[in-house]
């Protein structure tokens, strides 16, 4: 696998900062809260940490909402670190709050 | 969240909850989806210096049936519904059961008992049933008092378990989920310490409606009178059962008898209850809930920890009864260990007891049977400080060193006692074997597959003792005055070879090793271990007599010479047995690795010096020396060039004489019988081939474990 974490953008041509551009955003969600809905219903929510082409996401320190029935809130269940197939994504939200929270996975 | 958070429904949250965090959501789906576009196949987009492929590695994949527990509550099933709000839904019945019933819930119950024992989780076994959540609630009486029962049963079988510490992961789940065992005080969403019930009231509303139910047996007409009986028979067994095991577990008030008709009557009942299973409500056939009421398996799902692989299927209701049989046959059997005297039987009984591959229940109460509280907290207690004089395996240990060599340093008035720095280096000494022997009997207590390992640890410890008997041997010969005499050395090394021959034969039980390795496993017990084992009990059994003809010339001496007694005749004689077999097996190997019979791994991926050094790597203690791979090299080197019709001949007859050992035996039991069929099988099969059957077939030879765990018959095909 090809690791393209420390690497530089390198914007060679139009079509290479294309390319770049997208990364580039990814790049500046990371850290950052991702609200996640599964096929299933569930809903995830946790630190993205990692991506790939297939939209296959990492999410850190996550929990799993039951999609609430009857406007009941019920008491998440703590998953830590989790991976979700892309194929089984159906939404992505990301926190817009302001300030944005940034959550660093430390050691 | 409420103020009762802890014990909301009966259920706890595991981990603490997040502080009040608001988020403002924004749709991303469609950007997401385009960005990642950009990205290369197989490339990962992270921050490199904080989250690596080797992080990545640890996630768990969502929505895999195997690591995503949380999946199994969406499979479109509406969500489980509590005690509460299943009664409201008239689902469940906590009134007017009929007894088929009771007969169904018990029964079910039972089989989820078993499941737990068998290592599975309480959390998706006995907690999936819904009265177990609020029996308070629950109107019907012998329902309330079975459930409160369970509550205490389930304690005490825990109890025993984590006393006796014979349980790995795979064994036992002693996690409780927040279900408060032992007490049940939840009564709707609150905790109620007064609704706590005492182990003699417990017992008591299990009497109480023991005879409830016989009284409606003799009343009723016959049909309903036997459902009565047989419900009659459940609770009784409970109650035996449970005060059988508060026995076991609690051992300071015991009085013996009891325990045994307790569980004599548990056997008598379990016929009973087996006899009468069908008259129970049955499970829906393909359904995973073991009783049509009362039982539901995703309940507490969302307690399991997020990496939790299974989902637990409840074993069989009949299975599950026949264990709880067989169960009670092993506690009887366990039971009579409180008969084993000295240490030496006992600890043939614990490896016998191992042998046969028990339960972790039974396992753990012959534990607690034998030493209270238990081998495992003596052996703790032992490495924090010195044990207490008169501890009482120390006594233990004392009476089997007596019983063993005799030495003069443990007879009473002997000279030798006197003077205070022998008594203080012999007593320093047995305080110091208290460790290693708890720890002895601990292991054997696990489960066959964990003992190689705790036995490899075990000889480490065991070869610092050697070295103090050594010392102790040295002062007690020198104070007596007379030659040197390895008292505590020989029984000590008696030990130590049998941990070794455990350990090395636990490896073909576990089927660890090739065939091509086996030559040098049984070469070293054949040449080795069952040799000096046989030395070492001839030994002991020389100055044990010598002790007891001191001890008459003080006497007066003047009656007869006693006949030498030779209490080690058998276990002798064994020895001698096992020790042919493996000579058999090992000349038998020897001409198939000659003969191309045996497939070799490619030489250069091949170093016998290295695994012969790791085989045999926790043997290096003291006494006796092990014997290095240079050694084994020099010695076996002449039977390279032997014929190998001769080595079939010498090992067949290593294998006759075994049989003609045994044969003398006069009470012959299992063990015995099996050995017998194995040492006739493989004498016909080496006279066989050296008389040229199949000589120049290169088809490897097939050992066939299926008689006996240790020794296999070979078989040509």
């Amino acid at each position: 696998m090809t690791d393209t974490g420390s690497e530089q953008p390198q914007p060679d041509t139009v079509k290479d900062i294309d390319i770049t551009d997208g990364k580039a955003k990814l790049r500046k969600w990371l850290n950052v809260n991702f609200r996640i809905e599964m096929t299933d219903g569930r809903v995830l929510i946790g630190v993205f940490l990692c991506t790939d082409r297939d939209a296959n996401v990492i999410l850190g320190a996550c929990s799993e909402y039951l999609k609430s029935s009857g406007g009941e809130t019920e008491e998440p269940r703590v998953l830590g670190l989790v991976m979700v197939p892309g194929r089984h994504i159906v939404s992505i939200q990301i926190d817009d709050t302001n300030p944005p929270q940034k959550f660093y996975y430390d050691e | 969240m409420g103020d009762n958070d802890d014990y909301d429904d009966g259920t706890m949250d595991l981990l603490s909850v997040s502080p009040e965090v608001t988020y403002n959501w924004v749709d991303i789906t469609s950007d997401f989806f385009k960005y990642i576009q950009d990205l290369q196949l197989g490339e990962l987009l992270h921050d490199g210096h904080l989250f690596g492929l080797f992080e990545a590695m640890s996630a768990i994949e969502m929505m895999d049936p195997k690591m995503d527990a949380g999946m199994m509550c969406n499979r479109g099933n509406p969500k489980p519904l509590n005690f509460q709000q299943a009664v409201a839904a008239g689902k469940l019945k906590i009134d007017d059961l009929e007894p088929s019933e009771l007969i169904g819930i018990i029964d079910a119950t039972m089989a989820c008992i078993v499941s737990w024992l068998e290592g599975h989780s309480l959390a998706q076994t006995v907690f999936t049933n819904l009265y177990l959540h609020q029996p308070h609630l629950i109107i019907n009486k012998t329902l309330k008092a079975y459930c409160i029962a369970v509550y205490k049963l389930l304690d005490c079988i825990r109890d025993c378990i984590n006393k006796a510490q014979v349980f790995e992961e795979e064994d036992f789940q002693p996690m409780g989920y927040g279900y408060r065992l032992g007490s049940n005080p939840q009564s709707g969403n609150t905790y109620d310490a007064s609704l706590e019930v005492s182990e003699q009231r417990c017992i008591a509303m299990l009497r109480e409606q023991e005879e409830e139910l016989n009284k409606k047996a003799r009343s009723g007409e016959d049909e309903a009178n036997s459902l009565w009986s047989a419900l009659a028979a459940r609770i009784r067994f409970t109650r035996m059962f449970y005060q059988a095991l508060l026995l076991i577990t609690k051992r300071d008030s015991q009085s013996g008898a009891d325990c045994v008709a307790l569980l004599n009557g548990c056997s008598e009942m379990m016929k009973v209850i087996i006899k009468t299973a069908g008259k129970g409500t049955q499970p829906i056939e393909n359904s995973d809930s073991p009783n049509p009421m009362g039982f539901e398996p995703m309940i507490n799902q969302r307690l399991l920890p997020p990496t939790f692989p299974r989902y637990t299927r409840i074993k069989p209701r009949l299975e599950a009864l026949q264990y709880f049989d067989e169960q009670v046959t092993r506690l009887r059997h366990a039971w009579k260990i409180t008969s084993c005297t000295n240490f030496h039987t006992a600890l043939d009984f614990f490896m016998e007891f191992s042998r046969q591959r028990a339960c972790i229940l039974s396992r753990s109460a012959l534990q607690l049977l034998y030493l209270s509280p238990s081998p495992a907290s003596t052996a703790s207690l032992a490495q924090s400080g010195p044990p207490r004089p008169h501890h009482a395996l120390l006594e233990i240990l004392r009476d089997s060193v007596k019983n063993f060599v005799n030495p003069p340093a443990l007879t009473p008035k002997s000279p030798v006692v006197s003077t205070p720095q022998t008594r203080e280096f012999v007593e320093n000494f047995l305080a110091r074997c208290v460790r290693p022997f708890a720890v002895l009997l601990q292991v054997c207590g696990h489960n066959r597959a964990r003992q190689r390992d705790k036995f490899a640890l075990l000889l480490d410890e065991f070869a610092t003792l050697q070295d103090e008997a050594e010392s102790v041997d040295a002062v007690v010969s020198g104070a007596a005055g007379s030659g040197p005499r390895a008292y505590f050395g020989t029984w000590l090394l008696y030990h130590v070879l049998r941990v070794m021959i455990a350990y090395l034969l636990s490896g073909l039980e576990l089927e660890l090793y090739s065939v091509h390795e086996y030559h040098y496993i049984f070469w070293y017990l054949y040449e080795f271990l069952y040799g000096w084992l046989v030395s070492a009990l001839g030994r002991a059994e020389t100055l044990a007599n010598e002790g007891t003809r001191r001890s008459d010339a003080k006497r007066g001496g003047t009656r007869k010479q006693k006949k030498r007694s030779r209490p080690y005749a058998r276990e002798g004689l064994m020895c001698q047995v096992m020790q042919n077999m493996c000579g058999g097996y090992y000349k038998a190997l020897v001409a198939f690795k000659l003969q191309g019979k045996i497939r070799q791994p490619q030489s250069e991926f091949d170093n016998e010096a290295v695994r012969y050094k790791h085989r045999f790597a926790p043997l290096s203690v003291l006494t006796p020396p092990q014997v290095h791979y240079h050694e084994f090299c020099e010695m076996t080197q002449p039977l390279q060039y032997e014929n190998p019709v001769i080595l079939y001949l010498g090992g067949c007859k290593h294998f006759q004489q075994a049989r003609s050992l045994l044969e003398t035996i006069t009470t012959p039991d299992q063990e015995i019988t099996d050995l017998l069929k194995v040492a006739k099988t493989n004498f016909v099969v080496l006279k066989l081939l050296a008389g040229g059957h199949k000589r120049d077939s290169t088809t490897p030879p097939e050992f066939d474990f299926s008689v006996h765990r240790h020794f296999p018959i070979i078989k040509l095909v």
